[in-house]
């Protein structure tokens, strides 16, 4: 097996309702009756929620709705926030990564984050790419410079910085400095990368570039998406969750829920009535 | 109305804002003349002086000062004046001639000088011992015997260029070998005495030591036979001077003891210009004269900085890990408000109370018992149990910390927070994030807390005195012998300077210059320290530019 393989597994049982995927589909995240609090703001409520590996998922929902929380739990980034405590179990690669004895820095290399703006460091296009690596030890020349090249294929950047590798990332546009951030996330070959409203700050012409990539880079990754735009999540994504005041209102296929939703808020947010 | 009221605000401010610039360029401009104008060669008067009983005398000096009295001030001799308005003009006159007059300053009334003449043959010979010299020169003598010269004044320069070379030859011979000799012998003496002490049975250890100090002494002995054929040397070559009082005061000063000599009055600007620029070297390179009011302030200069210098290595450090720690790691509730709280208290606290602290905690306490353990050997002369180098500069950074903690803590406070995410979403470590990313980034803030930390720091007097600076200091804290860095011994301060020579000096007036040149050039050490210190902030900030926005 493979580690991508080894990461995916089928939900166990039938007494688990295989949450919104059909059976048989390999599932990368398995969320099961997770609660969380800001203090005592209770911030989500009861979510169950299956991820379909190698596929994109969305998640949408009016502001303040806790799908940037529930993503930010998938690599333990809430940990940050004091005050803030969860209850429940995500299963990832056959372990719950909410539990204490959970190597976080390790959690995080398996689950890559992209953030609203980007966030390149201010260092050279080549060692943003580099960081992550460098933090996991590599040190070799020429093993640093294949992955770099890789990493910024990947992102399809390479094209546009092969020749400025030296210069400082902060240079960059605004566009050409996310798909960096992407770069730079899957430079450490995590297994799912997560989007929190990855488009938010871009052009149009960006935009239309990271929604592209999102479709080349789900043929090996995860991916698990946060947008207010409701194109974009049924442009880019397979399967779409709708969460509405800390909860899972609907998930489905995107055809489906953005076609016939079964729900009424559902339909209610999609046609606009409310945002 | 509005409109009113804003231009009346701007208005304001510009006005508060010239006055502060004014302040500060008067405050320069008052030091830069009053100081700068101590190294200017300012011509010799010839005065012929009616004194209040009508007799004639002469007078030979530099005017220094003018200034309108009232005349009641002159008690008795106001009978015999005229004045104007009750108000008369008085000149101070730098006369020179200690050792004849042995008063340096007059202060003559104007009206009563019948005569006042320049003439360009009027000498100054600055002295060793005894200040200035005024007068002219008339002969020169070797061995006691007047030679014959056709150009007094340019042999005199040629011999004393001579005498000069002999001199430097003196002090380094002095100050560098036999300095080294005798550092070693006592280094060999502790040696000794400490193996004494630890109770050593066997006879070769000292028989070595004892070897090694009969070569030391006898190389000291070579090397004093020197000394004492320079010394013969340079007594051999006298000047025959006459002041400018009378035909009967000719006298021999031995070549020795002038250090340079001048014609203020037949000086031509570029010479005016060059005798500046040279008088200026000295004074920045030279070590101090005459309890401090005569030569140069090299080793002051040199223990400010080099103590400055020290204050940073330990401070920037520090700071910065406090800073870290209460911004990054402790958990933000009561306890770090209150450590909060009291550090910013501390930067309030009057740096006295920081030399008594120094000189309680570190010379006593901590200096004591390194003596007790380390250098038993010197008891009961303390080695580190009295004031030095290293408790000043901790002093110091003791002072300054709290500059750098909150300077520290703003820096990282200022980073966005998407950026530490982005670091930990990686998967790096806290200690990652901070130290390759954080770090980096809030170099800058942190080089503010250091530069506001050094400009402090050097300005710094008060705690000083308890914990190291002295008036003066036999040997440079940093020189060639081994370990080269001395962190125990005591230094020159330019801050102590001032205020020693100024207000402890026997010689005020004299001192008076020197107080304004030193003042002067610690404004300048300061700005050096900072200018270099922005320097590399800036340079840290054009690297970090992109992420200001």
């Amino acid at each position: 097996m493979t580690a991508q393989e080894q990461l995916v597994f089928t939900a166990p049982g039938a007494q688990r309702a295989h949450l919104g995927l059909p059976q048989g589909t390999p599932v990368a995240v398995s969320v099961h009756g997770l609660n969380l609090y800001y203090g005592e703001v209770h911030v989500l409520k009861e979510i169950n929620i299956d991820i379909a590996a190698k596929q994109v998922t969305a998640f949408i929902g009016p502001s303040g709705c806790g799908k940037t929380t529930l993503l930010r739990c998938f690599n333990r980034m809430n940990d940050l926030i004091p005050g803030c405590r969860s209850e429940g179990e995500i299963i990832l690669g056959g372990r719950n990564i909410l539990e204490k004895k959970i190597d976080v820095a390790e959690l995080r290399r398996e689950v890559g984050m992209v953030f609203q703006k980007p966030n390149p460091f201010p260092k050279t296009i080549y060692e943003n790419v580099a960081y992550g690596l460098r933090i996991h030890g590599i040190k070799r020349r020429r093993v640093l410079d294949e992955s770099v090249e890789q990493a910024l294929q990947g992102a399809a950047l390479w094209d546009e910085v092969k020749d400025r590798l030296d210069e400082s990332a902060l240079g960059l546009s605004g566009g050409q400095q996310q798909r960096l951030v992407i770069a730079r996330a899957i430079a450490v070959q995590p297994h799912v990368i997560l989007l929190d409203e990855p488009c938010s700050s871009l052009d149009p012409i960006s935009t239309l570039k990271v929604e592209e990539l999102m479709n080349e880079l789900k043929q090996q990754y995860t991916i698990v998406i946060v947008t207010h735009n409701m194109q974009q999540a049924a442009r880019v994504s397979d399967r779409t969750a709708f969460m509405y005041l800390g909860e899972m209102i609907e998930y489905g296929e995107t055809d489906q829920l953005f076609t016939k939703p079964g729900k009424k808020r559902t339909e209610d947010y999609i046609t606009g009535r409310y945002g | 109305m509005n409109v009113h009221r804003d231009t009346t605000w701007v208005w304001l401010n510009a006005a508060a804002v010239s006055a502060c610039i004014l302040l500060v360029l008067g405050l320069l401009l008052l030091i830069t003349v009053r100081g700068l104008g101590h190294f200017w060669p300012t011509g010799v008067h010839e005065f012929t002086v009616l004194d209040e009983h009508g007799h004639r005398s002469r007078l030979v000096g530099q005017i220094r000062e003018r200034e309108r009295v009232p005349m009641e001030r002159l008690g008795d001799q106001a009978a015999t004046l005229d004045g104007e308005n009750g108000l008369v003009t008085r000149v101070l006159v730098k006369s020179g001639n200690r050792d004849l007059t042995g008063q340096d300053f007059r202060w003559i009334v104007e009206e009563r000088i019948l005569q006042d003449n320049t003439p360009s043959s009027m000498a100054v010979l600055e002295r060793e011992e005894w200040g200035a010299f005024f007068g002219n020169v008339i002969g020169l003598k070797t061995n006691g015997v007047l030679l014959k010269s056709r150009d007094v004044w340019g042999d005199f320069q040629r011999m004393l260029d001579q005498s000069r070379q002999l001199r430097d030859e003196v002090y380094h011979l002095e100050r560098g070998e036999i300095g080294s000799i005798n550092y070693r012998l006592e280094q060999l003496r502790l040696k000794e005495h400490g193996l004494q002490l630890a109770g050593e049975g066997r006879k070769e250890p000292f028989e070595a030591i004892e070897l090694e100090r009969r070569q030391l002494q006898s190389s000291y002995q070579q090397l004093e036979a020197r000394l004492t054929g320079l010394n013969e040397a340079m007594l051999q070559n006298s000047v025959v001077v006459r002041t400018g009082t009378g035909a009967e005061s000719d006298r021999d000063l031995p070549l020795a003891g002038i250090i340079d000599a001048w014609q203020p009055n037949a000086m031509s600007l570029t010479a005016q210009l060059q005798h500046f620029f040279r008088q200026l070297w000295l004074f920045v390179s030279e070590d101090p004269r005459e309890a401090n009011t005569e030569g140069g302030i090299f080793p002051a200069i040199y223990g400010t900085i080099l103590m400055v210098l020290l204050m940073t290595v330990f401070v920037t450090p520090l700071g910065v890990i406090a800073g870290v720690y209460l911004k990054e790691y402790a958990r933000q509730g009561l306890l770090t408000r209150i450590v909060r709280i009291a550090v910013n208290n501390l930067a309030g606290v009057p740096s006295i109370v920081y030399g008594v602290f120094g000189l309680g905690f570190f010379v006593y306490t901590l200096g004591g018992s390194i003596d007790q353990l380390f250098f038993s050997a010197a008891l009961p002369s303390p080695t580190f149990g009295t004031g030095g180098l290293l408790w000043a500069s901790l002093t110091l950074a003791l002072l300054t910390l709290p500059t750098v903690i909150v300077a520290t803590e703003e820096g990282l406070a200022r980073i966005p927070r998407s950026l530490r995410e982005g670091s930990l979403a990686l998967g790096a470590t806290q200690w990652e994030t901070v130290w390759r990313t954080i770090l980096p980034i809030a170099s800058p803030g942190i080089m503010t807390g250091v530069i506001l930390a050094v400009a402090r720091a050097a300005g710094e007097v008060a705690p000083l005195m308890l914990v190291g600076v002295v008036k003066l200091a036999p040997a440079l804290p940093l020189d060639g012998n081994y370990p080269f860095i001395h962190l125990d011994r005591k230094f020159m301060h330019m801050g102590f300077h001032i205020y020693d020579v100024g207000f402890q000096s026997p010689n005020v007036e004299a001192a008076r210059p020197m107080v304004y040149a030193t003042a002067l050039l610690l404004v300048l050490v300061i700005l050096l320290l900072n200018i270099t210190a922005i320097g590399v902030r800036n340079h840290l900030r054009e690297k970090f530019r992109g992420l200001e926005t």
